[in-house]
């Protein structure tokens, strides 16, 4: 029972994370209708400007958090305005190509610049834990999922209550209607896509501090988001959250009960399941 | 079992979670006729087509078609079947040439014998020039303009040689002139012998094309019969335009 | 240029590359195999993601199957290579039915997704097989004799095209075209939408398979990562892509000549290969999305204003 409370513990740490992680790509796909195969490579950026900032100038990484955001925002915005914008009107398929012929650049370059060492950002906090109702719980998984859910409730208020979050919302429903009032779609599709990779960029950050990096993780940490995105239902943020906790409970529990070998199996078989049930996700409604 | 009607709609209904758009339907075609569909918008014509055409299942009630049911069976069963549609929000293959697209309903629809591509496209370009297609040919089938791509969705639905047709507001978006072309091109499709249901808004080409009409509203079939009577019918008016005009 | 000319050209090609092996160096017979074994798999997908207009990211799965069928066959059970390569395409076609009916069922990109979690679970679920050898995986019996395998890919490769060539003139094939442009219309003109896309599947996964099943006994070894390797998928679709998707050579044209580019390159870093490669995505997607053959096709005419008009129609 103990061991139970443990891993489901463990689990929903890590679920915060993962849904941070799922998040930007959740707001690209369902806004800008891009599925971006580069988001996970966003992430391992993000990772690496924590480490180099960690590294370098001895910065606490939930410190160089915004750094991480902001390095990543410009990265992405860039992207979109100046080569993504090219193919906004072209088959569905273009993008998922281009976005992975992106993901092979950054990621061929961060080899190119940063080796494929395994690296890891090591704060003096990093092994510290506290109990609770009997439960070990590390200090950095317990921050880094507050951080989480803490961007991830901004990013919900955020597109509720703010001018540009209203547009970015109104651009997603009706581009034309959109134009009407005023919005312009580059500059709208280019910040949504900057705020898309700032998110993956933060989450990499953290994601430093609980796991290790190389410039190899984009790929399986893309097809985590996608699996959490699809899980959980593209319509709100909410949906990620519960998408991302339900992803961290089911591979906890897969490690300890089935085998660690089993828990892509896990993970992605209930995706497939998801996308020929109930393709909207487990939030989703049903059309 | 032989029976007089090609198609025959038994008490047909459709429930989409709390809305019910078609309700307890009943009416015949019979062969060579032409049957009118009007009705305000909203009121569940387009999914009384779609049920007949297979893209839906009815919740409950029959369609028989030549005296069999047909409510279980797919889309393209139906059309193998000979029942041709034509799309409100229009579908041609847009990387096809126009040849090429009507092609396909000659390949496919009714016919089973394994057809040559070569004896397809022949049969395409009668049906081609039939609808007066003859010098788009060659042209892919998203660069034409509106009055010839209606004449595409049509000459896509004769080139299956249907049985029954049915036309989803074909004169939507057309002006005067471009409505008497297109009015033509059915006429001559009806000289082909086969029974149509035309759903449409627009009352002169009812008028024109009809031998008899059928109301809905609010899903409900509020009237049938020569087109003449339905149309001074009180009831008919009143869905159209409200009480205080009857 | 006419069907014959085309035709003779073609079968002057195949018998130049089939007497390669009698010319050149051993590198460059490796090279081939490798290329050849690409282009068939690109070919594959041509079947399902060009003609039929599914972009399978699952036919990595096929070729793993097509892989561990043949390791299986040969190792655990002592058959023969060819009972092997057969066993290996039953278990495509097996997969490609089975799995099929339900992801066809998605469009789009929630295909794409499809078919990549797919790659995902049979990996993992592969290694932890037993009999494949768990992540370990396995060594097949040695045959020496590059050449052989040479031609052995070049005929593979053949009996791909020309199944796609018969594609393009048949009935089969007209309807996968008619799915692809718009499957709503074909389903009301009389196609049976469902039967043909798992077809379609199945046979991209009998190439695919046949691919994977003649890599493995090549190389006598393999393993769940390397098998149901992700990027192999990647690198036929941009293969496809390239050479023309929908069109009985493009894929082979691709294959050839981006393996040919990589190869020069990867003189170098095999790193500065792989960027490049992301680079040429990039670049293809905007400046020529329908691939080299409608280029060839349509430069005669437009000339270099062909790169300018497919950025002005696609961009925002």
């Amino acid at each position: 029972m103990q061991l139970l409370a443990q891993i489901l513990a463990n689990g929903v740490l890590l679920g915060g994370l993962y849904a941070l992680m799922a998040l930007g790509l959740a707001l690209v796909w369902g806004v800008l209708n891009i599925v971006n195969l580069a988001h996970g490579a966003f992430i391992m950026l993000g990772a690496y400007v924590g480490y180099y900032l960690f590294t370098l100038f001895d910065m606490d990484p939930f410190v160089a958090l915004p750094i991480s955001m902001a390095a990543l925002f410009c990265v992405g915005y860039l992207l979109q305005g100046g080569v993504l914008n090219l193919i906004a009107r072209s088959a569905m398929f273009n993008t998922l190509l281009i976005t992975f012929g992106i993901d092979v650049v950054l990621t061929q370059l961060a080899q190119i610049l940063f080796s494929a060492d395994y690296r890891t950002i090591n704060p003096s906090y990093a092994g510290s834990n506290f109990m609770a109702f009997g439960v070990t719980l590390p200090w950095v998984r317990v921050l880094a999922f507050v951080v989480a859910l803490l961007l991830t409730f901004s990013m919900w208020l955020f597109l509720l209550h703010t001018r540009l979050g209203r547009g970015i919302r109104a651009t997603a429903q009706n581009l034309g209607a959109a134009r009407l009032y005023g919005v312009a779609p580059k500059s709208i599709y280019a910040m949504t896509f900057g705020i898309g990779a700032a998110l993956a960029g933060g989450a990499g950050d953290l994601y430093g501090v609980v796991s290790q990096i190389n410039p190899y993780i984009g790929a399986t940490l893309t097809a985590k988001s996608f699996a959490i995105a699809i899980i959980g239902g593209l319509e709100s943020p909410l949906g990620v959250v519960v998408g991302g906790i339900f992803l961290g409970i089911v591979e906890s529990l897969t490690a300890l009960y089935i085998g660690p070998t089993f828990v892509d199996v896990a993970s992605f078989g209930i995706l497939v399941l998801v996308l020929v049930v109930r393709p909207n996700g487990l939030l989703g409604s049903t059309s | 079992m032989t029976s007089p009607h090609i198609l025959e709609i038994r008490d047909l209904s459709k429930r989409f979670g709390g809305l019910v758009a078609v309700n307890g339907v009943n009416f015949t075609i019979a062969p060579s006729e032409t049957m009118g569909l009007i009705g305000p918008n909203g009121a569940g014509k387009t999914t009384l087509v779609s049920l007949i055409s297979g893209s839906i299942m009815p919740t409950t009630g029959d369609i028989l078609f030549e005296g069999r049911s047909i409510k279980t069976l797919p889309a393209y069963r139906r059309a193998r079947a000979g029942i041709g549609r034509t799309f409100q929000i229009m579908k041609p293959f847009p990387g096809l040439t126009v040849l090429d697209n009507i092609a396909v309903g000659a390949l496919f629809g009714t016919s089973t014998a394994a057809k040559a591509l070569r004896v397809a496209r022949e049969e395409a370009r009668e049906w081609l020039e039939l609808m007066d297609l003859q010098h788009q040919a060659g042209r892919r089938a998203d660069e034409l303009g509106g009055p010839d791509r209606k004449r595409l969705e049509l000459a896509k639905a004769m080139a299956m040689k249907p049985k029954l047709l049915l036309l989803d507001e074909v004169m939507a978006g057309l002006n005067h002139a471009e409505i008497d072309e297109v009015i033509e091109a059915i006429k001559k499709v009806r000289s082909t012998g086969i029974s149509i249901l035309v759903i449409e808004h627009v009352i002169k080409v009812i008028q024109r094309l009809s031998d008899r009409l059928l109301v809905l509203h609010h899903g409900q079939q509020i009237i049938e019969g020569k087109p003449d009577e339905v149309l001074e019918d009180p009831r008919v008016i009143e869905a159209y335009l409200g009480r205080r005009r009857a | 240029m006419n069907l014959r000319a085309k035709f003779l050209l073609t079968a002057i090609a195949v018998l130049l590359l089939g007497a390669l092996p009698w010319f050149a160096s051993p590198t460059v017979i490796q090279f081939g195999i490798a290329t050849l074994l690409l282009a068939t798999l690109a070919q594959g997908w041509n079947i399902i993601g060009g003609y039929t207009g599914y972009a399978s990211f699952g036919n990595s799965v096929f070729f793993g199957l097509g892989s561990y069928g043949t390791a299986i066959a040969m190792v655990q059970w002592q058959l023969p290579f060819g009972v092997g390569l057969a066993f290996g395409a039953l278990l495509s076609v097996l997969f490609a039915l089975v799995m099929g009916l339900p992801v066809l069922r998605l469009r789009g990109h929630y295909f794409a997704i499809a078919t990549l979690a797919l790659s995902q679970v049979m990996t993992a679920i592969v290694s932890n097989l037993e009999i494949a050898g768990r992540n370990t995986g396995l060594v097949l019996p040695l045959l020496n004799g590059d050449a052989l395998f040479y031609e052995l890919s070049l005929a593979t490769l053949v009996l791909a095209t020309l199944t796609i060539f018969w594609i393009s003139r048949s009935r089969f094939g007209f309807g996968l075209i008619a799915i692809r442009e718009n499957e709503d219309a074909a389903a009301s003109m009389g196609i049976n939408t469902t039967l043909y896309k798992v077809l379609a599947f199945a046979l991209a996964g009998v190439f695919s398979a046949l691919a994977g099943g003649i890599h493995a006994y090549w190389i006598t070894f393999i393993d769940p990562v390397s098998a149901f390797d992700l990027s192999l998928n990647v690198k036929m679709i941009i293969m496809t892509v390239f050479g023309g998707p929908g069109s009985v050579l493009g894929p082979v044209i691709g294959a050839f000549v981006l393996s040919g580019i990589s190869e020069t390159l990867s003189t170098e870093v095999s790193t500065v290969a792989s960027l490049f490669f992301g680079i040429v995505i990039v670049t293809a997607v905007v400046f020529m999305p329908r691939g080299l053959a409608d280029l060839i096709r349509r430069f005669r005419d437009t000339g270099w204003r062909y790169f300018n008009e497919n950025v002005k129609q696609h961009r925002l």
